[in-house]
């Protein structure tokens, strides 16, 4: 049986033997392909009981006071402008202190229109003659106070104004510019119309223009120009969505015609007053401009003197970031300033401040919040329902700040800031309340510990 | 480039060919592979399964690194692969039951005549590690229970790398020797998720996972020797501890385990003029094991096999030798502290390929096996296929 190796080589020197008889390879392939075929289907044996698994680990819920992982809470203000909104308030001397107006800039009015001429052709007429026209403002029903018919007013600003940076007493607030009303709250104004708006009926309120009225606005270049429109029933804010001007006119080509057309407002604004100071014991989040409210996190490594924890889990426990399955600043909602108690959900935000020594205007992180929409809270927790606790979790970034590095290996920013979504969103803001105080804030954690992952 | 060199190129092209193909993961065929350090899998070809052999005293040539000594007999440039697939039913107690496949390749290997004998490479399989298992429970996060599922993966295996020479020595006797080193790594991967299945909460899932290398050293001795009508062939194999190393980031910690010395002992004798009768047996007592395992318990290896070829037989024109064997061996590992054997009744057939100046060029070997392993509370029974392709001339 025993092969002689020095007799074959010459025919081992090359590959050309199997090349000539190619049907072998050909079936063992086919045959390994086959094979192949049949057990590719894998299934992971599962093992029949738990003595499989290695030890089980415990989960437990811990609260850490605010002294014990935050410091350093601080408000800010001034993010934004109303104008951003671009939505309007009317209040006057609401909750017995909240007077706001809306400043509007009116945009250009239709130069040209489409109109049937007296043969029935339909041609464009550039000609048109400005007869009069409406002012209709459109409210939020819903953001509104009100539940019965209000009067409302309707003037004409005479002072040059920034829609930016305009405020209760100042027309323009700029850097090197600053010019207040002559008169607190916009002015003096030209009455325009007065007009009353019942919810019940509808969302929209009517003042009718007159010719001259109308021609008033119509110079956009003017910086004067605008209308600020008020309130004149006191205790009630409303929430003024947007308004346009309805123009009638009358085109040349068939003057016994009225048509209307339409101008939307170019911008807007609303100016308040008083302007909150802000809180000295708490965090408030939100307004027109928005607050936001920031703290120092440290994520504590030593776990002691916990009792319920340290009951099931030997204390000092030091803690790894992969421990921490959940994690969520907890808030305990209070009630915010009557004018500025929300009407509808505050949507809240937390993201690390990249750099605090440059705050107010530290640029920030991005949200840690998975949900795009924030968390969204009801407004009562901030009015007739106080105390409500508010979760804001951040489990990723528990776990990164006590790592000290992200999974980037970029170093954890170690203060959060607490925002709104969408800055600014609403002249109503959220309070809760702040350190040392009864419902101060503190760190829910979900721990699951478990011992190590050994060999068999 | 010299004849020589090019020898050795396609050599090396052969080896590293099979290097990628050994990279494919083993997957685990037998519940058993949650006791102790896992199920053991032989490097055995088509042939040897088919005749029920230890891997040891087939005639003919052989690769395998159960069997050192026949590396003499090659010859020629020869390398060997092999895929097995099977399939499992297994029941157990409390009325349950299921089914278990996969596929693994327990062989590979290359020969090259250098030297006046012939050298080797061989990747083998040893442990099969791979299994799951999920626990379900209750925990309360303060707003009441939640329900919590720990998942726990371990998959792995521990694999040789045999490094061997073999020379005859003169007409009758061969004697071979290995260095196998253990290779592989075992990954083993606890998860616990909070909620309803496919709920996605706030909770995150928390992870505790290891990953440990596999090292270790053996040493194999064998020898043959062709009497008339018959080939007996011995070989031991010493191994030191198998370690575990922990990744860098593993929290759990190195651990090392006894493994045993293995004694393998075969022989085929030809009865008749076209019947030939083989037996093998192996002796491996791995209960010194014991005291460094977490759980599962450590028992005896040993086995033995019987099997007879008719090596007359033909198939499409061609050489096609019929096989039947039979084989009983113990498992290492168990649940309980009892001896687990898996049993196979087998049968398979060899098929030449491509046969030129009488040598055989390119060959199949292809068994069927039919077997059972049972313990208290765990019956298993396969259908185990192995396909082994050997090639030589290259």
């Amino acid at each position: 049986m025993r092969v002689n190796s020095a007799s074959f080589r010459w025919k081992s020197g090359s590959l050309s033997v199997l090349v000539a008889h190619r049907k072998g390879p050909a079936a063992a392939a086919l045959g390994f392909a086959i094979m192949f075929g049949v057990g590719c289907q894998e299934q992971t044996p599962v093992a029949l009981n738990d003595d499989a698994l290695p030890g089980a680990p415990i989960t437990v819920t811990v609260e850490i006071p605010w002294s014990a992982f935050a410091s350093n809470l601080e408000v800010f203000g001034g993010y934004g402008s109303a104008e951003d909104i671009g939505q309007g308030v009317l209040a006057e001397d609401f909750a017995g202190t909240l007077d706001a107006r809306t400043l509007l800039r009116i945009g250009s009015y239709p130069r040209v229109a489409t109109v049937q001429d007296t043969t029935g052709a339909s041609r464009p007429d550039s000609t048109l003659t400005i007869l009069g026209g409406r002012f209709v403002a459109f409210f939020d029903t819903i953001e509104s106070t009100n539940s019965g018919a209000v009067t409302l007013a309707l003037g004409a600003i005479t002072e040059e104004w920034d829609q930016t940076t305009a405020s209760w007493d100042f027309a323009v607030d700029t850097i090197n510019d600053e010019r207040p009303w002559s008169e607190a709250g916009g002015g003096v104004v030209l009455p325009v119309a007065q007009t009353v708006w019942d919810p019940l009926v509808g969302d929209t309120a009517v003042f009718v223009l007159d010719s001259a009225e109308v021609a008033a606005w119509a110079d956009t270049t003017d910086l004067s120009a605008g209308a600020r429109i008020e309130i004149l029933d006191s205790g009630e804010r409303l929430s003024l969505s947007k308004a346009v001007v309805r123009l009638d006119a009358r085109p040349s080509s068939n003057p016994d015609t009225i048509i209307e057309l339409t101008a939307v407002t170019r911008g807007s604004t609303f100016i308040y007053s008083p302007f909150p100071q802000p809180p000295p014991d708490g965090v408030r989040i939100g307004g027109a401009p928005s607050w936001r409210t920031i703290l120092d996190v440290n994520i504590p490594e030593i776990l002691d003197n916990l009792p319920d924890f340290c009951a099931v889990v030997r204390c000092p426990h030091e803690l790894s970031p992969g421990e921490i399955s959940y994690a969520a600043l907890v808030l305990t909602s209070r009630a915010t300033e009557a004018a500025f108690q929300p009407t509808d959900s505050i949507r809240l935000d937390v993201r690390p401040v990249l750099n605090r020594a440059a705050m107010p205007k530290s640029p920030l992180g991005v949200s840690l919040i998975v949900s795009p929409f924030g968390r969204s809270v009801a407004p009562e927790a901030f009015g007739s329902e106080p105390g409500l606790e508010i979760e804001i979790p951040f489990t990723g970034y528990a776990r990164d700040r006590l790592r000290g590095t992200d999974a980037s290996g970029n170093p954890t920013p170690e203060t959060l800031a607490l925002l709104s979504v969408i800055e600014p969103f609403s002249i109503t803001f959220a309070s809760f309340d702040g350190p040392q105080s009864a419902a101060e804030p503190f760190l829910r954690l979900v721990l699951t510990i478990g011992p190590p992952v050994e060999l068999p | 480039m010299s004849r020589f060199m090019r020898r050795i190129s396609r050599a090396a092209t052969m080896a590293v060919a099979v290097l990628a193909v050994s990279s494919v993961s083993i997957h685990g065929q037998s519940l058993f592979n949650a006791a102790g350090l896992g199920t053991t899998v032989e490097a055995l070809d088509g042939r040897a399964r088919a005749l029920g052999s230890m891997g040891i005293g087939l005639n003919g040539r052989s690769m395998m690194p159960s069997d050192p000594g026949a590396l003499a007999r090659l010859g020629i440039s020869t390398g060997v692969m092999v895929a097995s697939p099977s399939w499992v039913d297994y029941s157990a107690a409390g009325d349950r039951s299921g089914t278990v496949q996969g596929n693994r390749f327990p062989l590979m290997g290359i020969g090259y005549p250098i030297l006046g004998g012939m050298a080797s490479i061989q990747i083998g399989s040893f442990l099969d590690q791979t299994y799951e298992v999920t626990r379900v429970g209750e925990t309360d996060l303060g707003d009441g229970p939640v329900r919590t599922s720990d998942a726990f993966d371990q998959d792995g295996a521990v694999s040789t790398v045999t490094l061997g020479f073999a020379r005859t020595l003169g007409e009758r006797f061969s004697a071979g020797l290995s260095i196998g080193r253990y290779a592989g790594s075992l990954d083993r991967t606890l998860e616990r998720t909070y909620g309803e299945e496919g709920e996605a909460g706030n909770v995150d899932t928390y992870v505790e996972a290891g990953v440990w290398s596999w090292t270790g050293w053996s040493l194999s001795a064998g020898g043959s020797a062709e009497l008339d009508g018959l080939r007996v062939a011995a070989s031991v194999q010493v191994p030191t501890q198998l370690s575990g190393t922990a990744s860098e980031d593993t929290r759990g910690s190195d651990r090392t385990f006894a493994l045993p010395v293995h004694l393998r002992v075969g022989a085929t004798a030809n009865v008749g003029p076209s019947i030939l009768v083989h037996g093998s047996a192996v002796l491996a007592d791995w209960s010194s094991a014991q005291d460094q395992l977490n759980g599962g318990f450590a028992g005896s290896g040993s086995g033995f096999g019987l099997g007879v070829e008719l090596s007359r037989a033909r198939l499409f024109g061609r050489d096609a030798p019929l096989r039947f064997g039979f084989r009983r061996v113990g498992l290492p590992f168990a649940f309980e502290d009892e001896s687990v054997t898996e049993r196979t009744f087998s049968g398979g057939f060899g098929l030449t390929l491509n046969e030129t100046a009488g040598v055989v060029l390119a060959a199949l070997d292809l068994s069927i096996e039919r077997g059972q392993r049972n313990s208290s509370n765990l019956s298993e029974q396969f259908w185990r296929a192995t396909l082994s392709l050997l090639t030589s001339g290259f």
